[in-house]
């Protein structure tokens, strides 16, 4: 079996702070950090690869710092890494980004499972793994806690109303994976050594992949941002008793 | 002149401070309320290779060097010293005496399950008339055959009760003293004539465990002495050179945690009307705590690197430890004042801080001894020779 994942960096959300009011991101410490439910993503695939066996191909996009995320994967048991890497996938929307991926999955080639978050922690629109399994035309489950693998389908368990709901689909298909899905696995601290040490991630461009200029055009320009208003501070209470006299006198109670 | 550390390392602290902050940071009062390290946190540790930081892959080590290795204690100091002693006295003194003057078939048997976290290793050399003066050794070797008997006793040894493999030091030759007369053995704990004896109750690191150990006439086949017969003074203190460096980094790690603790409160706690962080007086200690961190930072990693290029550093480490354990007791001292009353309470972090900081003045050789090192190195250079 053979099963992708793809993954992205986000800026550490512990490394800045947003100012409402001011209408401004202050960042304190610039620290990028493997996009959570994409380590989740990978933790469900080499949780698979410890039970059946299977080939862990791990794909980002993003500047030379993506080179961290890929050695991390490669760290936590991955078994290829490879960066998307042209400065010309730097524009890229959600829609191009799929494009990009779904190159590169043929590329990889014989591939049955593609996992990955079912949203990015910064932009947070979750549009890439719908969007890719369309450009793959294959069968998609969004949000999933759990995937396993049984007889050439994917079963996929994700929240349903109030309960959970599993979803069966043939391979080979692609499952997103929410944050907090599973623990990732730590990194082993000799493969870490190592992954910087004697490993170096592939590199594949545009041209490896046949992308054509046309091809990696955004379909969405961004005019401006705005900020949700700012929220206001509640107020400490020392006692049940004071909550009390506070209800009764705004006649909630 | 490049002072930043290599990718790997950056990667290695980020998976260090994570494992140190969801595994042992939650641990951390519980530890030192109830007197042990958790040995499923050890075993989650030695699954990612944490039992063998600083030796090489072929011993099954995560091949990081001393510099790894001060990354990791200085991460996990931050949070937990009960863990960073039992961490150290297994890897920085127990093992390493193994992985500097073992033979390849003693590597092999020995330092490949320590460094893979299967067994725990201990340190023996200190003894109820030798401490700091080693060369008073009592424990006795005596040859018979192709095996050694060993009798005597070695006391506050950090692992005692729960390690598997302990680097023992003892007496060969009488006549000759600590040069010459003193001789390293790998015992393992099984062995008959091998005893845990009394539990120390200490004032801090009190998740580490701390005991005596007794030696009944237990047999060591020859094969099991380590490096020459004679040459165990010098065994001791090559690795006790290296267990300074990362004491230092342990050092580091808490008086780092106590200064972000000490921020955080000084920004949240108001009085007159602001918060405390406003005021100059809170700022001054924030300052000069800050100062002698970075100062003991770069000392700390200037010496990892310098064991690690194979220079000489034993001054170097020396003062790592004498340095890191008196920064560490004054800024965590100071750190506790900026947090008033709430840093008296059994309950907050920095009040076990405090206590775990003052062992480091005292173990792995007394700041006293650490002066008398440095200064007779330095004499040593215009020629005067000052050691009694």
């Amino acid at each position: 079996m053979k099963i992708v994942v793809a993954m992205k960096q986000v800026l550490d959300p512990r490394g800045f702070t947003v100012n409402r009011k001011a209408e401004k991101i202050f960042v304190n410490r610039e620290e990028w950090i493997t996009n959570p439910a994409d380590l989740c993503a990978l933790e469900a695939a080499l949780a698979l690869k410890d039970k059946l066996g299977a080939e862990v191909v791990v794909l980002s996009g993003g500047p030379a710092r993506a080179g961290d995320a890929l050695r991390d994967a490669w760290a936590r048991g991955a078994d290829r890494a490879i960066h998307l890497s042209d400065k010309a996938f730097s524009t890229a929307d959600g829609c191009v980004a799929a494009r990009i991926l779904a190159k590169a999955i043929d590329k990889v080639g014989a591939v049955d499972l593609v996992v990955c978050g079912d949203r990015a922690l910064d932009t947070g629109a979750g549009e890439v793994g719908p969007r890719l399994a369309e450009a793959l035309g294959w069968p998609q489950v969004l949000g999933a806690l759990d995937v396993s693998v049984q007889d050439g389908h994917a079963h996929a368990v994700k929240p349903d109303g109030a309960g959970y709901a599993e979803l069966e689909v043939g391979l080979p298909a692609l499952v997103t994976l929410a944050a907090g899905a599973n623990q990732p696995r730590y990194p082993h601290g000799g493969r870490i050594m190592e992954s910087y040490r004697q490993y170096q991630p592939e590199a594949w461009t545009a041209p490896d992949l046949g992308l054509s200029e046309d091809e990696l055009k955004p379909l969405v320009d961004q005019r401006g941002q705005s900020f949700p208003p700012e929220r206001q501070r509640g107020t400490l209470l020392d006692s049940p008793e004071e909550l009390v006299r506070l209800l009764k006198r705004n006649r909630v109670i | 002149m490049d002072f930043t550390f290599a990718p790997e390392y950056v990667a290695l602290r980020k998976m260090f401070r994570e494992f140190a902050e969801e595994e042992v940071r939650p641990l951390a009062k519980t530890i030192d309320r109830e007197h042990r390290v958790p040995h499923e946190t050890l075993k989650k540790g030695a699954k990612i290779g944490l039992l063998g930081v600083p030796f090489p892959t072929k011993y099954g080590g995560m091949g990081a060097g001393e510099t790894g290795y001060c990354i990791m204690m200085e991460e996990f100091g931050r949070v937990c010293t009960s863990t960073i002693t039992n961490i150290g006295a297994h890897i920085g003194i127990g093992a390493m005496a193994i992985y500097l003057d073992g033979t390849e078939a003693q590597k092999n048997k020995y330092l490949t399950p320590l460094a893979s976290g299967e067994k725990i290793a201990a340190f023996a050399l200190t003894e109820p008339n030798a401490g700091s003066d080693a060369a008073a050794i009592r424990t006795r070797a005596v040859r018979e055959g192709d095996s050694y008997f060993l009798d005597g006793s070695k006391i506050y040894i950090t692992n005692g009760p729960i390690a598997d493999i302990v680097s023992v030091f003892a007496v060969t030759d009488p006549s000759l003293g600590a040069r010459g007369g003193v001789t390293a053995f790998i015992v393992e704990t099984n062995w008959e004539g091998f005893k845990v004896g009394t539990l120390e109750n200490k004032m801090g690191i009190r998740g580490s465990s701390t005991s005596e150990l007794i030696f009944d006439n237990l047999r060591v086949p020859q094969e099991n002495i380590l490096g020459q017969t004679g040459l165990g003074f010098i065994t001791a203190m090559k690795t006790l050179d290296l267990g300074r460096v990362s004491l230092g980094a342990g050092c580091l790690g808490g008086a780092q945690a106590a200064l972000e603790a000490a921020m955080q409160w000084a920004k949240a706690r108001n009085q007159f009307g602001a918060s405390i962080a406003a005021k100059q007086s809170i700022q001054w200690m924030v300052a000069d705590i800050a100062c002698e961190i970075e100062a003991l930072r770069s000392l700390v990693y200037r010496t990892a690197w310098m064991a690690d290029s194979g220079q000489p550093f034993s001054r170097e480490a020396a003062m790592c430890k004498l340095y890191g354990s008196e920064v560490a007791s004054r800024t965590i001292n100071k750190a506790l004042q900026i947090h008033g009353s709430l840093g008296y309470s059994r309950d907050h972090p920095i009040e076990r801080a405090w206590r775990d900081a003052r062992i480091s003045e005292i173990f792995e050789g007394t700041n006293e001894i650490q002066r008398t090192v440095i200064a007779s190195e330095l004499f040593k250079e215009i020629g005067v020779r000052v050691r009694s």
